[in-house]
């Protein structure tokens, strides 16, 4: 992501030793004994620490305005303590106020631009939350993503499948859950190798998270099984959207020498997450049984 | 038995063996290659050479960074069946084309060293109908122990399951009891896993071994023995250092050695040997206490012996002695835990 910033972090440096030269042109170096160690452990923490933010913002953000607002906030603020450290080794003369403004005047104008990012970044936010419906419900766990897929897996749809059960009851509304299985996925990765099974899972999730609703949640619970989470959905809308699920699967299907897939709708009644994860393995295990459920590809 | 044991800087893991499968996987996850390889004396144009190698401390070092990279607690479970089907290790052609189990295990177990040197097992019967095959570290794996273990009945169960068609009837015993484990073991093993274990071992019932395999094939059986006979010319066979203290000390039961026989019999002096298990994060006396532990356990399990003649067995001077050791040990007394046992 740094690579994108290259110009940003090459002005600011050259702010930075601007500074620099401007200090030890205006100013004579302190003696060693005039030093107060504890006000330079201070600013320089402070320093180190606004240093940290510029770094994180550079790494981890990609260019944009909010960006733009966020990094130049935070170089004034490194700048005016970059200052205010340098005077702990520097003294001026009484008849040049122009760098105690340099040290003062930056860091108020910096944090109100900061200020002013974080506040697109809250709006960025609430755009980005919209774009990642379908994949994510209250809560955000970067962790329990699963790298290939880019899901949630079991243990965050464990986490929130109890919150909305217990939502859910207290509302007397519906709820479902859709789960997809892939038939033999073993076998299909045996005969065509890892890499082909990988790249299946993933196109597979980007079918099933474009194929439902917004606010639906699909997560990959198993190697192999996908479960999706229909909040306020009763069971015969499950069953339509289980059948539509099907059709699309089948065109999938043809296209390549894809794996079977069954697909499973069931009301969710029980009082746990577990026993509903229980009822569903039977839902699936009753489909693969009777095979009507499931398609095979000609 | 070879008395020279391998270290972490002996280059005896093949590339193609595990490594290349793992960075495909975890690239496939999005981890950058060289990101994964930083730290590790590996470089990337020799991951496609047929015979490139590594040793132990970059394969731990790779371990640790693809758990870092990359977010993906279902790795060890992916790479045990990614390596048992892939095409360029001959040893597991070989247990895809065996008779039935107990002739792939035996392969397995013969040919350890060109997949799984760091690791070994021991079988026993555990009752009269199930064999329960033991896995223990042969040299120090650290915190990557439970990875590896995953890994190697991943493949196992895999085997079984493709060639058997089911996996149910297999237990699984893991010392682990991390809960991302767990979870994961519940979805990708259809079999019983318990946690928290004294051991990590595998439990198969007689009836499994003699079942034939659905691929067996006696002609590609026999040539993909015959290629890994071929590769036992360039992998020597090596055994890792603990195994072979661990193996030693187990034969010579009921009588104890000392850290200068062992050493004696591995061609070390006993200085040099107490200074290459404590690079294994162990020492003679723990070993010792392993070892009859399992040893006592093991016994325990099999039947009907006394307390006393269980000492005598161990090599402890009376039963008090033992009862004293075996509760220091498990935190149990014998009594207890052969109710235990008897009782599940």
């Amino acid at each position: 992501m740094w690579q994108q910033h290259r110009y940003k972090m090459l002005s600011s440096l050259l702010l930075l030793v601007s500074g620099l030269l401007l200090a030890i042109h205006s100013g004579s170096g302190k003696q060693a004994t005039e030093f107060d160690w504890l006000d330079i452990l201070g600013e320089g923490t402070t320093l180190l620490v606004a240093c940290g933010w510029l770094g994180l913002i550079i790494s981890s953000r990609p260019a944009g305005r909010v960006t733009e607002w966020l990094y130049y906030g935070s170089l004034l603020l490194v700048y005016s303590y970059f200052l205010d450290l340098l005077d702990e080794f520097i003294r001026y003369p009484d008849t040049i106020r122009l760098m105690s403004w340099l040290e003062s005047l930056p860091a108020p104008v910096g944090m109100l631009i900061l200020t002013y990012g974080l506040v697109g970044w809250h709006r960025e936010q609430r755009a980005i939350n919209r774009q990642l419906q379908g994949r994510e419900l209250f809560l955000r766990q970067h962790q329990l993503i699963d790298p290939l897929t880019q899901l949630y897996g079991a243990a965050y749809l464990q986490a929130v499948l109890q919150r909305e059960i217990e939502l859910h009851k207290s509302q007397h509304k519906a709820l479902s859950l859709l789960v997809v299985d892939i038939d033999n996925f073993i076998q299909f990765n045996r005969q065509h190798g890892m890499a082909a099974g990988d790249a299946y899972l993933s196109q597979l999730s980007e079918l099933l998270s474009s194929q439902l609703r917004h606010s639906d949640l699909v997560c990959r619970y198993a190697g192999d099984r996908f479960i999706a989470l229909l909040p306020e959905t009763a069971e015969p809308q499950a069953l339509i959207m289980a059948q539509h699920l099907r059709q699309q699967l089948l065109q999938l299907a043809d296209s390549q020498n894809e794996p079977a897939t069954t697909v499973v709708a069931l009301a969710v009644r029980q009082g746990s997450t577990k026993a509903a994860f229980k009822a569903a393995e039977q839902a699936l295990a009753v489909a693969k049984q009777a095979g009507n459920f499931s398609h095979k590809p000609a | 038995m070879n008395a020279r044991s391998f270290g972490y800087q002996d280059k005896i893991l093949l590339l193609q063996h595990g490594s290349s499968e793992l960075l495909a996987l975890a690239q496939r996850r999005g981890a950058t290659l060289s990101k994964l390889l930083t730290g590790t004396s590996i470089f990337e144009q020799d991951l496609h050479k047929p015979h490139g190698r590594l040793h132990h401390a970059d394969w731990l070092k790779l371990l640790q960074n693809c758990q870092q990279q990359l977010n993906s607690p279902e790795l060890p479970f992916l790479l045990g069946s990614a390596i048992l089907n892939s095409h360029y290790i001959s040893l597991c052609q070989c247990l895809q084309a065996a008779k039935n189990l107990r002739q792939a295990l035996a392969q397995l177990w013969y040919f350890r060293h060109q997949l799984f040197p760091a690791v070994y097992a021991s079988a026993y019967l555990k009752s009269q109908q199930v064999v329960t095959i033991e896995l223990r570290p042969a040299i120090g794996l650290g915190n990557q122990q439970p990875f590896m273990v995953t890994v190697l009945c991943s493949l196992l169960l895999t085997l079984i399951k493709q060639q058997l068609g089911s996996s149910q009837d297999i237990q699984v015993q893991l010392q682990s009891g991390c809960d991302a484990l767990q979870l994961q073991s519940q979805l990708h093993w259809d079999c019983t896993v318990s946690f928290s274990q004294p051991c990590d071992s595998i439990s198969i019932p007689l009836a499994l071994w003699q079942q034939t395999f659905t691929d067996a094939d006696p002609e590609r059986f026999l040539a993909a023995r015959r290629s890994c006979r071929q590769l036992n010319r360039v992998l020597a066979k090596q055994r890792g250092l603990l195994e072979n203290v661990c193996s030693m000390q187990q034969l010579a039961l009921p009588h104890l050695l000392s850290q200068e026989q062992v050493a004696g019999a591995l061609g070390l002096t006993s200085n040099s040997l107490k200074r290459q298990l404590s690079l294994h994060q162990t020492n003679f006396a723990r070993l010792l206490d392993q070892i009859r532990r399992d040893q006592a356990r093991r016994l325990l399990q099999q039947g009907h012996y006394s307390n006393r003649q269980l000492a005598q067995q161990l090599g402890y001077s009376d039963e008090h002695n033992f009862r004293r050791a075996f509760k220091r040990l498990t935190g149990l007394i014998p009594t207890d835990f052969k109710g235990l046992f008897n009782f599940n």
